[in-house]
């Protein structure tokens, strides 16, 4: 189930920016930075913008970042319990198709749960 | 079992861990907690300051009360709780692992967090839910530390963490965004329920309730108990008897004091101060000695709600079933959910 054009790719606990697992590259080579940044950014989506609740009961679901060199996708682990977590990957912008990798980090991130 | 002894929670678990022992490291005092691990690697941890995974579970409606409880009665005395939850078909694996991990950094937080603390070493004492996940030492004590830096980068008062919650009654400025935890956090506290009430009672990590009422302090949203002192200039408005040489005395108490429990009596802090009713706090910094939770708060006299029994930690399993602990991997286990989650990610590139 490889998403094309990855180049690295981690799990983070967004409320303390705490990464539980990574592979492959981070930005700048230091995945702690990437997911203290990750948690920077899922915050700032859930506490700081209006348009994560325009719909009652809306679910954030993926956060996308786009780079001239590169995509960064965020999607939020879904569980029923207390959990904060997101999974994140890093695409390479001419290797990587963001609708696929979107598609395949949805069911990553279900299977994590499901399983 | 060695007497209690007073030692740095972080340095005894690092060289319990080192030495590849099982057991549970007890940590006492204000939250305290217990750390299992099994050789050498930390495999549950509970604290009273956050939920653990049964109130996880049943507070989000993952489970029912009764499919936890039963599952309680079937499987803690032989330390096999979680396989039967699991075996039953109610949590999956990945949803039990998460679970475990979460709590694990949780109550590892809030044990690991005090400087000293007195400590005790239960060897080959082991926890009734089972073995789930093994989380390196290292990194939870790591992680431990970047967290408490986290906090008060956030807000730098840590009164926060422990004392019962008090929404101020005017919000500070004219328009407020809350996050859904801060609102849930808002609507139940109560003025004497404790952050650590607060977070068993919702099901919330009691980091991320911390964590978010920090936030609400920053923002100016919670009430802060501080300690005013009579003076001949602002004199209290209910006299009481007063004891001779009380007032200096008095001052050394914690805040978390009732209406007419004596000369000390909280009041606002920040922004919401009421003009002429006491002098303004001189400034953010409150006096050190108003940061004791202590157990004199609770002798206080304060109404507290009653909290729910809570298990013994530590607590010993037959000889026979400590010293079986199930299935296990090969030598040099890295903790199973890495794994998976691991080969799932390298599944990714």
């Amino acid at each position: 189930m490889a998403i094309p054009g990855a180049v690295g790719a981690s799990i983070v606990d967004y409320t303390t920016g705490f990464p539980i697992a990574t592979t492959g590259a981070a930005p700048n080579s230091d995945h702690e930075a990437a997911a203290a940044g990750t948690a920077d950014v899922v915050q700032a989506a859930t506490s700081r913008s209006l348009f994560v609740s325009a719909v009652p009961n809306d679910l954030l679901e993926d956060l996308i970042i786009t780079t001239a060199g590169g995509y960064h996708l965020l999607r939020l682990v879904q569980t029923d319990f207390d959990s904060r977590l997101v999974l994140y990957v890093w695409l390479d912008r001419i290797h990587g198709n963001l609708a696929v990798a979107r598609r395949r980090m949805q069911t990553l991130a279900a299977e994590l749960v499901a399983t | 079992m060695k007497p209690s002894k007073t030692a740095a929670p972080g340095r005894l678990l690092t060289q319990i861990a080192g030495e590849h022992r099982t057991g549970a490291l007890v940590i006492g005092g204000h939250p305290g907690g217990t750390v299992y691990l099994i050789d050498g690697l930390i495999t549950e941890a509970e604290s009273p300051a956050a939920p653990g995974v049964g109130e996880l579970l049943t507070a989000s409606g993952r489970l029912a009360g009764r499919t936890w409880q039963a599952a309680l009665d079937a499987g803690t005395a032989q330390g096999r709780v979680g396989r039967i939850l699991l075996d039953q078909g109610h949590l999956t694996q990945g949803e039990l692992e998460l679970c475990v991990l979460g709590a694990i950094y949780d109550a590892a937080y809030f044990a690991l967090a005090p400087a000293t603390a007195p400590v005790d070493f239960l060897q080959d004492a082991t926890h009734w839910l089972g073995q789930v996940v093994n989380v390196d030492p290292a990194a939870v004590h790591r992680e431990t530390r970047r967290r408490g830096r986290l906090l008060d980068e956030i807000f730098p008062d840590p009164r926060v963490d422990s004392a019962p919650v008090t929404p101020v009654l005017r919000p500070p400025r004219e328009r407020v965004t809350l996050t859904s935890l801060q609102w849930e956090l808002l609507v139940h506290a109560d003025g004497q329920r404790t952050p650590a009430d607060l977070a068993q009672l919702l099901g919330k990590a009691g980091y991320a309730t911390v964590q978010e009422l920090r936030r609400l302090a920053a923002l100016g949203l919670l009430d802060l108990p501080q300690i005013r002192e009579p003076t001949a200039d602002n004199p209290d408005f209910v006299r009481l008897p007063r004891a001779r040489g009380a007032s200096s005395a008095d001052v050394q108490r914690p805040v978390v004091s009732v209406p007419g429990d004596g000369p000390t009596i909280p009041i606002v802090a920040g922004p919401g101060t009421r003009a002429g009713l006491a002098p303004a706090p001189s400034s953010g910094d409150p006096p050190r000695h108003s940061l004791e939770p202590g157990p004199a708060s609770s002798g206080g006299g304060a109404y507290r709600p009653p909290r729910l029994a809570r298990r013994k930690p530590g607590a010993k399993l037959p000889k026979d079933v400590a010293a079986d602990p199930g299935p296990r991997d090969g030598p040099g286990t890295d903790e199973v959910l890495l794994k998976r989650i691991r080969t799932a990610l390298r599944a990714l590139r």
